[in-house]
């Protein structure tokens, strides 16, 4: 017990994680948490899902436990399993377990990317029963009114085989990230990057550029993460054209044409 | 690298041939003489023409130490490229040729003794163009004689040959669409003064003219002086100034690069000595733009009138100047101009200049008004509640009957009928963001693609004119009735057995039953070259593609915790006797099994055989298809390929390629070397029809690909918001039973409704046709990866 309590405070957010909100999320993510309603964030990469959860676990002041999901991730690791220790079996809590225990807020990032049989054990959380069999202890656990569960998924362009099912989605509340308002991503990348006003400024400009070549050659335009990335380059001296070149255009794509065309478009604003 | 080394490299590069040992000595021999940094990157080059010649691949070795006394090390991909190309198309021999001669062949060029031609800077260009326009305006790109634009199409040069270096000659490209970019988005065009407004008063009086109003606003500006030619000109330059400089603020580093051409451009203009001093003043002045500093000197001051017009020029580089200040400023400098001794010549413009196409771009602007508000009247209309109409009798009208059926002419039913005055009309209000409509007090959110439209449309007109909105409460309030005396335009041949097929109509939400025939028919292979000019030209393509989709072939694999199988699953065991100690029931699948996994997808390609695809896009769909297939015989995927077009509702056709149970064989290749564009473009009835087809399959995934250039359309009424909602109504039909559509597509102009018709996500489109069996191959592996 002593353990777990130890793992749980690691997971807490000390001081105030840096977010600009889009729009009503805050306001809608709270009522979500009052009335107990499990969250789902949609939304291209890098356009603040994972910092949301942060600032609203840090605002609501439980711990936060992130689980990046893959196709190998199996029930055991999300719920737990038995170990040996010094000859004896012991029980160790998955952070899915650890989480409802705790009455913290657990994170399922990347939902999708999990295969479909695992995916199936939040059903009950993410319903009015709010409950977390754990089979293997013969248990259910109930979740305590803190506890929140949110998933992450990008709807963008991606394999047809990669769908989150509608016996899933049809349990959350949804809120819709996209990039930022120009005025708000300035400020997000001058604030993250320390990046002066107008660097920031062409920077967004960068990005709302190659926002413009969704599905006309790139699958996805620059994200502000990639913005930040750049930003922080330049602060540290590299000069700015290869510090887009680097952190915004090569990570975009591996196509030559493209690229040499992106890079037409960091000369013309650089 | 020593010379055993490379020699142990090209051994297996070469393997399962093998190499005389005297011939790998002296290929090694050579490598190992190379610079160290540059071994590498030859025996990469090397190993990429091996498997297209080995007689290739030794040439390339044998002339590469003589071409690299003159060759730079990074110009070695594009000169083993070169070389393949001279390989593709004159054999071995030409190959030869051209390494032996390397100086000659390939250096001249890039040395810029010759010129980039538009089709060259192209590729970087569009994507360049299109980033910086945005989605408010569609720019294509042409070449033409100079650089201009109608606001619809950029037009650039044929070729820039003025500098030494490549990359010169493209930063002038670069510079001359950003100038037309920022020419249509700043609106010069736009500028339409009242006949009455100050200005013009003002410049008829002086000259004794009068505006004439049957003309475009700026050719009928520069008609008001005595010379239109010198007012012309004088409005280009001062526009071109004003243009510059929103370059400067918005693009700093494109006029950073641009400020290096221009003492090369000032080097190379031709003094003018005989010139009057109207003349004189104007080259003086267009020197200036390309950053002349030096203003005449202590034998030769520079004339007063040159002082007072760059006075006059000065404010407009300032932010927030619009085009009637290039017309106030222009016909200042006119006066001063005018009031030297003439005559006027006209001295050649400078190369960084754009030229004006007034006519053009009023003629562009006028269709595409008219276009935009026909486009956002019947797309607000579809959102807007329809009237109950009276009119609409449903007797008889979805399904006729038979006797009268084949009597009836296709456009009867879809002409909208004139409005009925006494239908009461909501009142319909536009959202400020253009994000919401109002109707009768409720608020309706607008589809981002009507959003996208309004936008575009207020960007024109500043904002969408409220006549808009009234007329599609109008058409949303009225009633579509027959035309009962059309006449009958065709003569209907039945074919054996056709199949029947609802078509969707959007404005009574419903069916029209039984409503179009579709015809299966049989694509005659052809005999011709296609199939191997084809693997001919993409050979390296088709290698990487072969290897590509090997490595998507479900391999084997481990799966863990399996009752049996081939060995023992470690984690499952540890689980297991801890949950012994535990207590509990230990679970039974402790073995990991080989298993080679069945990726069960099914997939139809449904590709658009209408007139408009004659040509190049033909070309580039057939490629597409004959790579995408060699592709899949590698991976396994089922698939099935039909075309698809016809003629009006009763004549829907369906091209058999290839059947999802067919295998990919020699016949299927000449099927889709003899596709060919036939009529038109109805999208329901194949797409209802290939989901008929899928529903069938038990394949875990199914998709349809469709391949596309541009939106559905037939000969009759089947156009327009009608035949797009159809086909995104047979697009949910298919999702619906689990199908996933996705749709490439090579029209520009898609965006607007194309993910109306798919979703957002389900598309993809093509900037450049020739793209396409490029993309084609790399999309399907995204979707399915
Ligand atoms: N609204 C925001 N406020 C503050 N920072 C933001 C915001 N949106 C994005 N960022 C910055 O962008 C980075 C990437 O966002 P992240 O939350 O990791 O993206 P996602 O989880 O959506 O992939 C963050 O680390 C943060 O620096
Ligand atoms: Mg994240």
């Amino acid at each position: 017990m002593e353990y777990a309590e130890q793992k749980i405070e690691e997971h807490r957010i000390t001081s105030q994680p840096f977010y600009l909100p889009q729009g009503d999320e805050v306001v809608i993510a709270r009522a979500a948490y009052r009335n107990r309603l499990p969250l789902l964030l949609k939304g291209p990469t890098g356009c603040g899902k994972s910092r949301f959860m942060q600032y609203l676990a840090w605002e609501l002041a439980r711990p936060l436990i992130t689980v990046s999901c893959h196709d190998d991730l199996s029930t055991g690791d999300l719920v737990g399993r038995f170990l040996i220790k010094g000859g004896e079996a012991v029980w160790v809590d998955g952070p899915l377990t650890l989480a409802v225990k705790a009455g913290a807020i657990c994170y399922l990032d990347e939902v999708v990317e999990a295969r479909k049989d695992t995916t199936v054990v939040i059903h009950p959380l993410a319903d009015d029963r709010r409950e977390l069999p754990i089979e293997k202890l013969g248990e259910l656990l109930l979740a305590p009114p803190e506890f929140m569960l949110a998933v992450s998924y990008n709807p963008g362009y991606q394999s047809v085989l990669k769908d989150l099912k509608q016996s899933t989605r049809q349990r959350f509340v949804a809120l819709e990230f996209r990039y930022p308002a120009a005025a708000v991503e300035e400020e997000i990348v001058q604030t993250e990057a320390g990046v002066d006003r107008e660097l920031a400024h062409t920077l967004v400009k960068l990005a709302a550029m190659t926002r413009n070549l969704k599905d006309a050659g790139l699958t996805e335009g620059a994200s502000t993460r990639l913005l930040i990335h750049a930003g922080r380059l330049m602060t540290d001296g590299i000069p700015p054209r290869q510090a887009c070149q680097v952190a915004i255009t090569e990570p975009l794509t591996d196509d030559h044409e493209m690229l040499a065309a992106l890079d037409e478009m960091v000369r013309s604003l650089f | 690298m020593d010379a055993d080394a490379i020699s142990e490299r090209l051994r297996r590069i070469t393997a399962p041939d093998v190499l005389n040992e005297w011939e790998l000595e002296e290929q090694a021999a050579t490598v190992a003489a190379l610079p160290e940094p540059l071994q590498d990157e030859v025996l990469r080059h090397y190993q990429a023409i091996w498997p297209v010649s080995h007689g290739l691949a030794a040439l390339f070795l044998h002339h590469l130490p003589q071409a690299l006394t003159c060759l730079a090390p990074e110009q070695l991909g594009d000169w083993t490229k070169a070389a393949l190309a001279a390989y593709e198309q004159h054999g071995l021999r030409g190959a030869d040729l051209f390494l032996a001669e390397t100086e000659k062949n390939f250096l001249c060029r890039l040395r810029g003794e010759s010129a980039l031609p538009f089709a060259a800077a192209l590729p970087r260009l569009r994507p360049y163009v299109h980033a910086l326009a945005g989605p408010l305006h569609d720019l294509d790109l042409a070449p033409a004689t100079s650089a201009a634009t109608d606001t619809a199409t950029l037009f650039l040069p044929r070729e820039i040959g003025l500098f030494k270096e490549e990359r010169q000659n493209f930063l002038l490209y670069k510079l001359l669409a950003s100038l037309l970019w920022a020419q249509v988005a700043s609106g010069t065009y736009r500028w339409a003064p009242a006949p009455t407004a100050d200005l013009i008063q003002e410049v008829a009086a002086r000259y004794g003219s009068r505006p004439d109003e049957g003309l475009p606003a700026l050719i009928a500006y520069f008609r008001l002086f005595p010379q239109p030619a010198l007012a012309e000109e004088l409005f280009v330059l001062t526009e071109t100034v004003r243009l510059l400089a929103l370059l400067q603020r918005e693009l700093p580093g494109l006029m950073r690069d641009a400020a290096a051409l221009f003492p090369l451009l000032l080097a190379q203009r031709p003094p003018f000595p005989e010139a009057s001093d109207q003349a004189s003043v104007m080259e003086q002045l267009k020197r200036h733009l390309i950053g002349e500093t030096k203003v005449g000197d202590a034998n030769n001051p520079a004339p007063p009138a040159l002082a007072a017009a760059g006075e006059l020029l000065l404010p407009l580089a300032r932010a927030g100047t619009t085009p009637a200040d290039t017309a106030h400023a222009a016909a200042r400098l006119y006066e001063i101009i005018a009031a030297l001794p003439g005559p006027y010549q006209a001295t050649p413009p400078l190369p960084c200049a754009i030229s004006f196409r007034p006519a053009e771009a009023l003629a562009v602007r006028t269709r595409r008004q008219h276009e935009e508000k026909t486009r956002f009247i019947t797309a607000l209309a579809a959102l807007l509640p329809s009237a109950a109409s009276p009119e609409t009798g449903e007797t008889g009208e979805d399904r006729p009957p038979p006797a009268a059926r084949h009597q009836e002419a296709d456009t009867a039913l879809l002409l909208p009928g004139l409005a009925e005055t006494e239908i009461p009309r909501p009142t319909v209000l536009l959202g400020q963001g253009l994000e919401t409509v109002t109707i009768d007090n409720q608020s309706l959110a607008l589809p981002p693609e009507l959003q996208r439209l309004g936008q575009r449309i207020a960007a024109d007109l500043g904002q969408v004119p409220p006549e808009y909105v009234a007329a599609a409460a109008g058409l949303a309030g009225s009633s579509y009735h027959p035309h009962a005396s059309s006449p009958i335009t065709e003569e209907i041949v039945i074919p054996p057995t056709p199949l029947t097929y609802d078509e969707w109509d959007f404005r009574r939400n419903g069916f029209r039953k039984d409503w179009c025939l579709l015809h299966e028919k049989e694509i005659l292979p052809t005999k011709g070259t296609f199939i191997e000019t084809v693997s001919r030209k993409h050979r390296g393509l088709l290698l990487r593609l072969r290897r590509q989709f090997e490595m998507m072939r479900p391999g084997e694999r481990f799966v863990r915790r399996q009752r049996d199988g081939n060995d023992l699953d470690l984690d499952a065991i540890i689980e297991a006797l801890a949950d012994t100690q535990a207590g509990q029931a230990p679970s039974d699948r402790l073995f990991v099994r080989l298993r080679r996994d069945q990726r069960q997808i099914a997939v139809v390609f449904l590709v658009d055989m209408s007139s408009s695809t004659e040509g190049w896009v033909s070309t580039a769909i057939k490629e597409s298809l004959f790579l995408m297939c060699e592709s899949l015989a590698v991976l396994g995927d089922t698939y099935a390929v039909y075309g698809f077009s016809g003629m009006r509702r009763l004549r829907s056709e369906l091209y058999h390629v290839k059947h999802l149970d067919e295998p990919y064989n020699d016949l299927v290749k000449a099927k889709i070397a003899a596709i060919a564009p036939q009529e038109y473009t109805r999208m329901g009835p194949p797409l209802r029809h290939i989901t008929r087809l899928l529903t069938a399959s038990d394949a875990k995934a199914r998709l349809i690909v469709t391949l596309s250039d541009g939106k559905p359309e037939d000969y009759d009424d089947y156009k327009g918001e009608y035949a797009i909602e159809d086909t995104r109504h047979a697009l949910i039909e298919a999702k619906n039973l689990g199908i996933h559509p996705f749709c490439i597509t090579i029209d520009q102009q898609a965006h607007d409704y194309i993910a109306h018709m798919y979703g957002e996500v389900n598309y993809i489109v093509i900037d450049d046709v020739r793209s396409l069996p490029n993309r084609m191959p790399e999309i399907y592996r995204t979707l399915t990866g």
